[in-house]
């Protein structure tokens, strides 16, 4: 079993290093440092606005923390035919997810080391905390999550029930009650509770392993749908394979369609529009990137920096529509349509130019609240023009080109 | 309308599956493309529609190659596969709209034959429905409504009896018959031999990428030895034994 967990971790990361690879190109690196960037300016400008302990500052730091605690689960790596074929090994299982949970250490500690590190400067400001009660609670939270880990494991053998309440509730509860106390009053608890509650929770999963029965519909749909938040994510920077994504039928936006003509040189056109409009994925990648831009342009004050979100934006969204053109051309009924692909590039630049001219006229409107009818909003806004039609005209037709077969 | 396959070789990728296949399929034929499972017929299917390039041997429908004009080949062949292949995003109604878009085909008269096919496959109060709410039996229908609502003179089905209930099966054979009468060619794959049998005036089997024999079945019992009163199983296995 431990064997088959090591060689399954060495192709998970196998499969991680190489998406990390892909996404670490030159335009996410350029998009990051932006966006660090802009975080960055934006933080130490809050910061220095802050003279004295805000009412709300340790409320907001508690729920901060709280949120950073429920980052990261058990990576199970399991597969959907291991209930099939493994069913017969399901006792040896324990020794497997044993050594899943060790491994899922790591993300949890990281992030919580990470967002303590980052809290840090305001939780000492704006929450008039001091540091050594900063670190401590930091401690006592990163040894509760490492027990609260012991709950998903618990999960997976349907056993996480607390008398009649389910063990994640209960954990949450005393999770929020360790934080206020230690935050308002005294910090040492967090550290206390912590080590209670993991050798509590240790001691409780030890029976897992003579009397544990694996819920294996259930272990598997969660390992699936936390691979498939990981391939969403990754899919935001390139191409994952197998990333289905949900449809909704939208039926009270059929009027958008209205102007599509029922006639062949508008095939695919009336495709892609409605796959456009009805696949989650793509239309959600749109509507947040252009109400992320649309807020950072009406909230930053720097013109350079403008610019660059208003070029960058909508070059973005252009790349990220890439993706939906080559997944309709790999439906093998639509290849054998008696139309050309120059036909198939020239519609979908149709649809790729409304959607960027949507994204263009609401950035925009964000530009002039910011800069007013000035010079700077005119440079700015004309750059995303020209990104437009950079991305429609030049860039998009090159790049499908290579979908086509 | 005339098929006609003259000495294919090729396959995926550098493997040649398929090695100098020939025959014909003509106008009014319904021909069964029989063989094992791996023996080369949706790869023969898959170059017929264009989906893969022949290394070598000619293609032909009418005359014309899909390398002489793209569209009017592809205009001729209707094709169902194997798997059905919908687009997620589109309902039933619209599957059948963009199909008639992409085949530039006249939109009532297709209506028309589409609602008369819809009605036959109880598809007819879905229109609204999108694939994903469908089972596989009803996805294969959907593709099969598209495919024999179009003016193809051709129609290629793969495997197209399993996973379809007796009755829709019934009504795909009477389907297939009157395209038939009416002087269009079908060519399926398929393993369910008893209704191939009976329905088809052709039969081509195939062996290891090779067209192994075809013709009528007294012209296959003849070839194989076989006796008067044997049937398409019998000589099926008389072919699958040769390789022992």
């Amino acid at each position: 079993m431990l064997k088959l967990w090591n060689e399954r971790l060495r192709r998970h990361q196998l499969n991680q290093f190489k998406y990390l690879r892909l996404i670490f190109n030159d335009n996410f690196v350029l998009a990051f440092i932006v966006l660090i960037g802009a975080l960055g300016f934006w933080y130490s400008n809050l910061l220095g606005t802050i003279h004295q302990p805000l009412l709300l500052g340790k409320p907001i730091v508690i729920l901060l923390l709280f949120l950073a605690t429920q980052v990261g689960g058990i990576a199970t790596l399991l597969e959907a035919p291991d209930s099939t074929f493994l069913l017969v090994k399901e006792k040896e299982f324990y020794r497997y997810f044993k050594a899943a949970k060790n491994y899922s250490s790591f993300v949890p500690i990281v992030t919580l080391a990470l967002v303590n590190f980052l809290l840090s400067a305001f939780a000492s400001r704006g929450a008039g905390m001091h540091i050594l009660d900063i670190v401590v609670v930091a401690i006592g939270l990163i040894i509760f999550k490492l027990g609260f880990l012991n709950v998903n494991l618990m999960e997976i053998y349907g056993r996480a029930k607390f008398g009649s309440l389910s063990m994640r509730l209960v954990s949450n509860l005393l999770l929020v009650v360790a934080l206020i106390v230690s935050t308002y009053w005294f910090s040492w608890t967090m550290i206390i509770i912590g080590l209670g509650y993991y050798f509590f929770l240790n001691a409780q999963s030890k029976t897992l392993e003579t009397s544990g029965q694996l819920e294996w519909k259930y272990a598997i749909e969660t390992e699936n749908q936390r691979m498939f938040r990981i391939k969403r994510f990754y899919n935001l920077f390139t191409d994952v394979p197998g990333v289905n994504s949900k449809i909704k039928r939208r039926k009270w936006l059929d009027g958008l369609y209205k102007p599509i003509k029922l006639v062949n040189n508008n095939t695919y056109l009336y495709l892609f529009a409605r796959g456009f409009v009805r696949n989650n994925e793509y239309i959600g990648l749109f509507l947040r990137l252009t109400v992320i831009q649309a807020i950072m342009l009406a909230l930053i004050d720097n013109f350079y920096i403008s610019l660059i979100v208003e070029m960058l934006f909508i070059y973005l969204v252009g790349f990220q529509l890439k993706p939906y053109f080559k997944e309709v051309m790999q439906n093998l009924m639509q290849r054998l349509y008696p139309i050309s692909g120059k036909t198939k590039i020239a519609d979908f630049t149709k649809l790729s130019t409304i959607i960027l001219s949507i994204q263009w006229i609401v950035s925009a409107l964000a530009i002039f609240y910011k800069f007013g009818f000035s010079i700077n909003s005119l440079i700015i806004i004309v750059a995303g023009l020209a990104v437009l039609i950079f991305v429609n005209y030049f860039y998009m037709p090159r790049q499908l080109k290579k979908y086509l077969d | 309308m005339t098929l006609e396959v003259k000495e294919l070789t090729g396959g995926y990728g550098q493997v040649s599956v398929l090695k100098k296949e020939t025959f014909t399929v003509e106008s009014g034929q319904v021909v069964g493309l029989i063989g094992l499972n791996g023996a080369g017929k949706s790869t023969t299917i898959k170059h017929i529609i264009g989906l893969l390039t022949p290394r070598g041997g000619q293609i032909l429908i009418d005359g014309i190659s899909l390398h002489d004009d793209v569209e009017k080949y592809r205009k001729k062949i209707a094709y169902v596969p194997e798997m059905p292949i919908l687009y997620p995003e589109l309902t039933l109604r619209e599957h059948i709209d963009l199909t008639i878009m992409a085949y530039d085909l006249d939109h009532d008269k297709t209506w028309e034959n589409a609602n008369k096919l819809l009605k036959t496959f109880r598809l007819n109060n879905k229109l609204d429905w999108f694939p994903q709410n469908f089972s596989k039996g009803m996805k294969q229908k959907v593709m099969i409504v598209c495919a024999f609502m179009t003016d193809a003179s051709l129609f290629i089905i793969d495997e197209p009896f399993t996973g379809l209930d007796p009755l829709a099966v019934n009504d795909l054979l009477n389907i297939v018959e009157e395209k038939k009468q009416a002087g269009c060619s079908v060519l399926m794959s398929t393993h369910v031999l008893a209704t191939v049998q009976n329905h088809a005036d052709k039969f081509v089997l195939i062996n290891h990428g090779q067209v192994r024999a075809d013709g009528t079945l007294d012209q296959l019992k003849a070839k194989f030895d076989m006796q008067k009163d044997s049937n398409l199983d019998d000589i099926y296995i008389k072919m699958s034994n040769e390789d022992l």
